[in-house]
């Protein structure tokens, strides 16, 4: 499993590497092809326009979406990880990312940790919601909480598996000032021993990282 | 790199936990179901009568009840993610196949709760002779373990197509007919006195050859 | 083009020679003919699915959308050459059996496929972007082939059937005029040829569909 092998404090061995990585959707480019080596630890920001393909290379890092062209290798601990499994070292918030209405706080991140096979789940859960603010609605079904709230939940989920690659879409999102505190003081905990990739425009955000991947897709600007 | 093999099981079973506890919660599915089920079997039963000595008639009309109430409600599991916009998280922890054995198995149990419920009910309405139970229950079970396999995997498929309502009893009911072609023949046949084996055994060689088909393909269910 | 005037010329040398050179068989009289189209057309419709089920599954190894072009091409033909073994056999069903369609095993067997692969083109048409289509109809087409050999076979062996049984019989042995057998054959080379050309024309007109939808 993902979380035992990268204990908080201990830094795994993650390099994550793409070669000419690109996405279509049929005639659309989703994303242009973008070369990069990373390793952990270290905070990476993935910045560019809308439309750029910020999002679809989060998305292919994660194992969402089967890249059309090119190839992205992730190697945990020197071994290779294959493509199906790659989503077992990843936590993932994304502004697209919904949980169940009919369970509460608490048993959407439960179940998610059931289905990962984690150990521990409740304190597990319990610890992820404290870690953004929200222990308080733990028993709160999903449809009761704000958007910011929501927001926050992302986060909770993408840190549940304590997983040694963390990507966040705009984790800024529909956050007040604390919230964005809060988010900068996760990167910051996270720094010394994963590997986290941020894609964002907002400068508050990429300024948390080291490294920046900027995309040059066309975006908007010049339509295909 | 650690094994996950026993996560998957974990993963399983945590879907079938985590569907039957929100249908549980909302009922909202199994009410549908049941009611249409109910009301298909009154409209077949006002509409002819008890039918006591024509058990040509009470097998084939039982299996028509039966599969216009599964055609009715085994697409609901993956339609409901597609809507509540879940599938990412779903996706995010656990594997294409861990994810379509879960639903095939919850959509087993939602099938024994809608014939427990039904066949009753019919038996009784149409004024059925006593079946022989052996044989009777293992066509049924047979037979439901083909239509929730068949289900299963199109209904995966259907919720990512336009329209997809209305498309899954059509693309899905012709995987169904030969199920239906032997369950009725075999049902007909144990109210006759006469063997069932051939029906039997069409029917589990069908299953385990559509199950086996299913479980190559799984994987590929999802990949944008 | 000489491929296409030697495939026109066989079919067109066997048509005369079924009626001029095979004898007839004694129950089946006129009927017999019926022989040289019917079985080839369903032996196309086999290997026209096979080919679409084989392709299907390249498409997902490979994602070569080549792969998805001869799945969907070889589907439309089987279905092609289904309704031309549903509508023989229903024409000799008239003659023999006195009525077009009496639900006998073989005809409900064969209408369940037509059903089935129909369902097929329904998904197609669903789904707008060509790549999710072809990795979904791929799935779906990988799965209806496990109901051919069912309905192919399996299920007119198990129930009583009055379909006559010269090709797929229980005891595997063709009892057949040599000459009946001669025409027979060289008209299931010739279907065979016949669904070789149309699959290359469908998947040439598919290949430029994409090209066109990429430009």
């Amino acid at each position: 499993m993902s979380a035992a092998l990268a204990p908080a404090g201990r830094v795994a061995t993650v390099t994550l590497e793409a070669h000419d990585l690109a996405h279509r959707y049929g005639r659309r480019t989703g994303l242009e092809p973008v070369s990069f080596a990373l390793a952990a630890p270290g905070v990476v920001a993935v910045t560019g326009a809308n439309g750029s393909g910020k999002s679809t290379l989060l998305r292919v890092i994660a194992g969402l979406l089967r890249p059309s062209h090119g190839r992205l290798a992730l190697a945990v601990e020197g071994r290779a990880v294959p493509d199906a499994r790659r989503r077992e070292w990843v936590g993932f918030a994304t502004p697209e990312l919904s949980f169940y209405d009919e369970l509460s706080v608490a048993e959407n991140l439960r179940f998610a940790g059931e289905a990962r096979g984690l150990e521990g789940v409740d304190a597990a859960a319990a610890a992820a919601l404290a870690r953004v603010g929200l222990e308080s609605r733990a028993h709160d079904r999903v449809p009761a909480l704000s958007s910011g709230m929501k927001q926050r939940l992302r986060i909770a989920f993408a840190l549940l598996l304590k997983p040694p690659v963390l990507l966040l879409d705009e984790p800024g999102s529909h956050l007040d000032d604390e919230g964005r505190a809060t988010v900068a003081r996760l990167v910051d905990q996270e720094r010394p021993t994963s590997l986290v990739v941020i894609a964002t425009n907002d400068e508050r955000e990429w300024r948390l990282a080291e490294q920046r991947i900027e995309l040059r897709g066309r975006g908007l600007g010049h339509p295909a | 790199m650690p094994s996950n093999g026993s996560s998957s099981g974990a993963a399983v079973w945590a879907i079938l936990r985590k569907e039957c506890r929100s249908e549980w919660r909302t009922r909202y599915g199994l009410n549908a179901a049941l009611l249409f089920a109910v009301t298909t079997l009154t409209s077949v039963s006002f509409a002819v009568g008890r039918l006591t000595d024509r058990t040509d008639l009470l097998g084939a009309l039982l299996w028509v009840v039966l599969l216009f109430a599964a055609l009715s409600s085994l697409s609901h599991a993956f339609v409901r993610e597609v809507e509540g916009h879940t599938l990412t998280l779903l996706r995010l922890v656990a594997s294409p196949t861990a994810i379509a054995l879960g639903k095939l198995l919850f959509n087993l149990v939602f099938l024994a709760v809608i014939e427990a419920v039904t066949v009753p009910l019919y038996l009784a309405l149409m004024g059925a002779p006593p079946p022989k139970w052996g044989a009777f229950l293992a066509l049924l079970g047979l037979g439901s373990l083909a239509l929730a396999g068949s289900a299963t995997l199109i209904g995966a498929v259907i919720s990512q197509t336009r329209g997809r309502g209305a498309l899954f009893a059509g693309v899905s009911l012709p995987l169904m007919l030969p199920v239906l072609a032997a369950a009725v023949s075999g049902t007909r046949a144990q109210w006759a006195g006469g063997a069932i084996g051939a029906e039997v055994r069409l029917l589990a060689a069908y299953s385990a050859a559509l199950l086996a088909a299913s479980l190559l393909l799984y994987d590929h269910l999802w990949e944008d | 083009m000489i491929g296409r005037l030697l495939l026109f010329l066989w079919i067109a040398a066997w048509m005369v020679a079924a009626f001029y050179w095979a004898p007839l068989v004694p129950v089946l009289g006129e009927t017999t003919r019926v022989l040289y189209f019917h079985i080839p057309a369903a032996w196309v419709t086999v290997v026209a699915l096979g080919w679409s089920m084989l392709h299907s599954i390249l498409y997902l190894r490979t994602r070569n959308l080549e792969h998805d072009h001869h799945a969907a091409a070889a589907a439309e033909i089987g279905i092609l050459f289904c309704v031309v073994a549903t509508v023989s056999g229903s024409l000799w069903a008239k003659a023999m059996w006195g009525s077009y369609w009496n639900w006998d095993p073989r005809e409900t067997s064969i209408f369940f496929l037509l059903l089935v692969y129909a369902a097929y083109l329904a998904l197609r048409s669903a789904i707008e972007q060509e790549e999710r289509r072809a990795r979904l109809s791929a799935i779906y087409s990988a799965l209806a082939f496990v109901s051919v050999p069912f309905l192919m076979f399996v299920v007119p062996r198990i129930y009583f059937s009055l379909h006559p049984d010269p090709i797929i019989n229980p005891r595997g042995k063709l009892d057949m005029d040599p000459r009946i057998r001669i025409v027979f054959f060289a008209m299931l080379v010739g279907f065979t040829g016949l669904y070789a050309w149309l699959q290359s024309l469908r998947v040439r007109v598919a290949r430029l569909e994409h090209r066109l939808d990429q430009a």
